[in-house]
């Protein structure tokens, strides 16, 4: 515990839900100048610890110093008074604003009350060049990619001067090269004097990034490593506080002759998102779809899901033909899609655990009544089969971490044991510990003999996981792989380079 | 999840009877004579009138649940009441199917309104002050400015069910509240609601089919305007297109005061009914305190805000 007064010093912080002990005395210090990494598993605090330094919560107990000197942070308008820049995982964006103003939202530079437009757009023109950011301070930030976003809240931090840059996942819906294009803004930052704070589940990108990393787990601090030091096992054993079990062999699987594939898609086309789409999954199998942001993936997934009207092409289940106007009614014909977004398309959070892990398998089997008793038993069941850390099945979703959270959205829809489980970007923001948990789900469910889609942008998961991989690109497929074959060098080729016919 | 609520609904029983105490003892009367507000035919008079406010407010409710908002009722009561009234009185028939055919009118009320909620994709808020426009403006359109006299046509002592008539608007009410209440808490269909209103999305997503839930809820809605503008009509024993002028924000009022989020996914329709009652309670017993008749619309403005702030400081409590 390196304590330097001249950097960002935590002491004892502390601080509780309700019976939920969120921080139990944490201590450590960020040096000034360094990229500090912040890791831990979902529910060990990291979040809980970023909002206490944005102002948003307060804590029970203990202290936070920067340059020797106290902090009060009682609300984000302090944290930003003091220097503190955050980057959030959830993107906040005005769609409604352009560029100069997200940029200055909230404290507009004005001269007699009026606004000065174009001082705004000349200093956000100069940060945007300093990023190289190949955007205009007038384009309308509805316009931009996830990317773009995600490092217009990084200008947004830099034009107040923060000293302090705190990322809190920020590469979680960033393509390689867009976290690359991130990165190398970091560097340039880092190079400038500033003190970042990364916060990421991705083990490589912090050591990359970061030059010492601390580990949380369970509110606790574990222990703060230099990068040249420390291996990655070493890391995620810190913050896992066990061995994780090598990953499974890929078992082949023999197709079944004669026997239709569970889910067959054949010239599926919804312009301009996709274009004559045809693939096939077999019970069984579990296909990885690889494709950037941008590819069609997600679309693909909500059409055979029945979210859109398809424009051309056929869906057929175990070779009968359905045509999914509706998710109740893709439910119905066995399909079962994993949502990207657990907060805006996953959860219903006016609910309790119970309804939300209920809600699918009843609302197929299209019962009449709510039968607690059984839901309850139901709910349970799935909260012990995977783990999933809550205090019973009757709190609000809120009160789970981001990692179990997401446990939920996945576990929903096993209940209804669908034939076809499509899932999209399922470890999305998620800790090594409950994505190697959401992988074992996915593995399960094949064995049970689900077919399974799997779209992701995270290469190396679509390799761990998938017997098969299709690569998208631009609403095309550009081919498939064996799993045993894939590298991901012949994966990512694919998906960035046009094929030659 | 289901103790939350009924904790929520016993606060607004415990305002309810606080505030039935509290005009107990302050209209307490001198010496010998009857209590003007604390006596059997009082209490079946607020029953009587909250019954036109708390049938709608059933259907209100649920909307509001399902994230939207309905601002059509008073105007569909009009139009029910005078539909009803017309066949009633100018063209003869008889009072049953005459009533029937007034109160459907408010079913399809509530049809035109889901289909621009669901189908032309309107905001509810704008879709409904549409609805509200037409349904008035047809009320206006059949009378002409006459009003129709029912009471005079009703048969001498009459007897629906063989019950007295004043019983009949609060046993619907309270008949309709446990059903929906019923529908709401114990059925999937009920369930939908909630999910649509917590997070249309993840519901959708979720395997609900969320048009034909939200449908539903502005047709059930619809219809019980409709029913409520016969009660009203029957009550009053008159029809006319100004009818229940300015009762749709009463309604939204109550359906808040017993608990429900504009913003969708919370509320309960017993709370919305007895959220009625309390403003029924006001309206009644403020006009008896001498000199407080200029004062009651702001007293009733100042309740609504502050039981509102108290049930967002017990729920913050309680998170």
């Amino acid at each position: 515990m390196s304590s330097s007064p001249q950097g960002l010093q935590f002491t004892d912080v502390r601080k509780s839900f309700g019976a939920v002990r969120a921080l139990r005395g944490v201590t450590f210090g960020v040096t000034e100048g360094e990229a500090h990494g912040l890791m831990g598993e979902n529910g060990a605090g990291k979040s809980t610890l970023l909002k206490i330094l944005a102002g948003i919560v307060q804590p029970d107990a203990g202290e936070v110093h920067w340059r020797g000197e106290r902090l009060h942070l009682g609300s984000p308008r302090d944290a930003l008074e003091r220097g503190i820049g955050m980057v959030y995982q959830e993107m906040l964006c005005f769609e409604n604003l352009t560029v100069a103003g997200n940029i200055f939202a909230g404290r507009e530079i004005t001269r007699g009350g009026r606004l000065r437009h174009q001082e705004m757009r000349e200093r956000t023109r100069a940060l945007l060049a300093e990023l190289h950011l190949p955007i205009s301070p007038d384009a309308p930030a509805a316009s931009l990619s996830a990317a773009y976003r995600q490092l217009l809240q990084v200008a947004r931090a830099l034009a107040f001067d923060c000293q302090i840059l705190v990322l809190d996942e920020p590469t979680t819906s960033l393509t390689d090269a867009e976290t690359d294009h991130l990165f190398a803004v970091l560097e340039r930052l880092k190079a400038r004097g500033s003190t970042l704070l990364y916060v990421s589940h991705r083990l490589p990108e912090v050591l990359r990034l970061c030059d010492r990393i601390t580990v949380l787990r369970d509110g606790s601090y574990v222990n703060t490593f230099d990068r040249g030091a420390v291996s990655a096992s070493d890391i995620v054993r810190a913050m896992v506080g066990r061995e994780l079990p090598p990953r499974a062999a890929i078992a082949a699987r023999e197709q079944t002759p004669g026997r239709p594939p569970a889910l067959s898609v054949d010239g599926l086309g919804r312009r301009p998102c996709f274009n004559n789409v045809s693939l096939r999954v077999d019970a069984g199998e579990i296909v990885g779809l690889f494709g950037l942001v941008g590819s069609g993936r997600s679309e693909l997934l909500e059409t055979i899901f029945g979210l859109y009207r398809r424009e051309a092409g056929t869906v057929r289940i175990d070779g009968q033909p359905i045509d999914p106007s509706s998710p109740a009614a893709a439910a119905r014909a066995g399909i079962a899609l994993v949502p990207e977004e657990r907060q805006r398309q996953g959860l219903l959070f006016n609910l309790s655990v119970r309804h939300n892990l209920v809600l699918p398998d009843r609302t197929v089997k299209g019962d009449l009544l709510v039968r607690t008793a059984s839901e309850r038993r139901d709910a349970q069941a799935l909260v012990d089969a995977w783990r999933i850390k809550a205090a019973g099945v009757e709190v609000p979703p809120d009160a789970l971490s981001g990692g179990n959270q997401q446990k939920v959205v996945v576990a929903k829809w096993l209940a209804t044991s669908p034939k076809v489980l499509l899932l999209d970007e399922p470890t999305k923001g998620v800790d090594v510990g409950a994505k190697f948990e959401i992988h074992e789900i996915i593995r399960r469910e094949a064995g049970r003999g689900a077919a399974c889609l799997v779209a992701s942008s995270d290469l190396p998961e679509v390799l761990a996981l998938a017997d098969r991989i299709i690569v998208m690109r631009e609403g095309n497929i550009q081919g498939q792989i064996a799993g045993a074959d894939a590298t991901e060098e012949s994966v990512m080729h694919l998906a960035t380079h046009e094929v030659s016919v | 999840m289901r103790k939350l609520w009924a904790i929520r609904e016993l606060s607004t029983v415990a305002i309810l009877v606080f505030e039935v105490l509290f005009f107990a003892w302050y209209l307490w009367p001198d010496g010998n004579r009857s209590h003007p507000f604390l006596n059997a035919g009082n209490g079946l008079l607020i029953l009587k009138y909250s019954a036109i406010y708390g049938i709608a407010a059933v259907g209100a409710a649920m909307v509001i649940i399902s994230g939207g908002v309905d601002l059509s009722p008073g105007a569909v009561m009009a139009l029910a009441g005078v539909i009803g009234a017309e066949l009633f009185v100018v063209q003869g028939w008889a009072l049953g199917p005459a009533m029937t055919l007034g109160a459907l009118s408010g079913l399809v009320a509530g049809f035109v309104s889901a289909g621009l909620v669901v189908a032309v994709k309107l905001p509810p808020f704008i879709a409904t002050l549409g609805v509200m426009g037409i349904t008035r403006g047809l009320a206006f359109i059949i009378t002409e400015g006459r009003y129709f006299d029912v009471s005079s046509q009703l048969p001498g002592g009459w007897r629906p069910l063989g019950l007295p008539a004043d019983w009949v608007a609060p046993l619907i009410m309270i008949a309709l509240a446990l059903v929906f209440q019923g529908l709401m808490t114990t059925f999937q269909w009920g369930r939908s609601v909630f999910a649509v209103g917590g997070n249309e999305t993840a519901a959708l997503f979720s395997g609900i089919a969320v048009n034909r839930v939200k449908t539903s809820v502005y047709a059930v809605a619809g219809l019980l305007a409709g029913v409520s503008g016969v009660v009203l009509t029957l009550v009053q024993g008159q029809a006319k297109a100004d009818l229940a002028n300015g009762y749709e924000l009463d309604i939204i009022a109550s359906s808040v005061v017993g608990g429900a989020s504009l913003a969708g996914g919370r509320g309960s329709v017993i709370g919305a009914v007895l959220g009625t009652l309390i403003f029924g309670v006001l309206r009644n017993a403020l006009p008896q305190i001498p000199g407080a008749t200029f004062y009651d619309r702001l007293i009733v403005g100042l309740v609504v805000i502050v039981i509102v702030v108290m049930d967002q400081l017990l729920l913050r409590k309680r998170a």
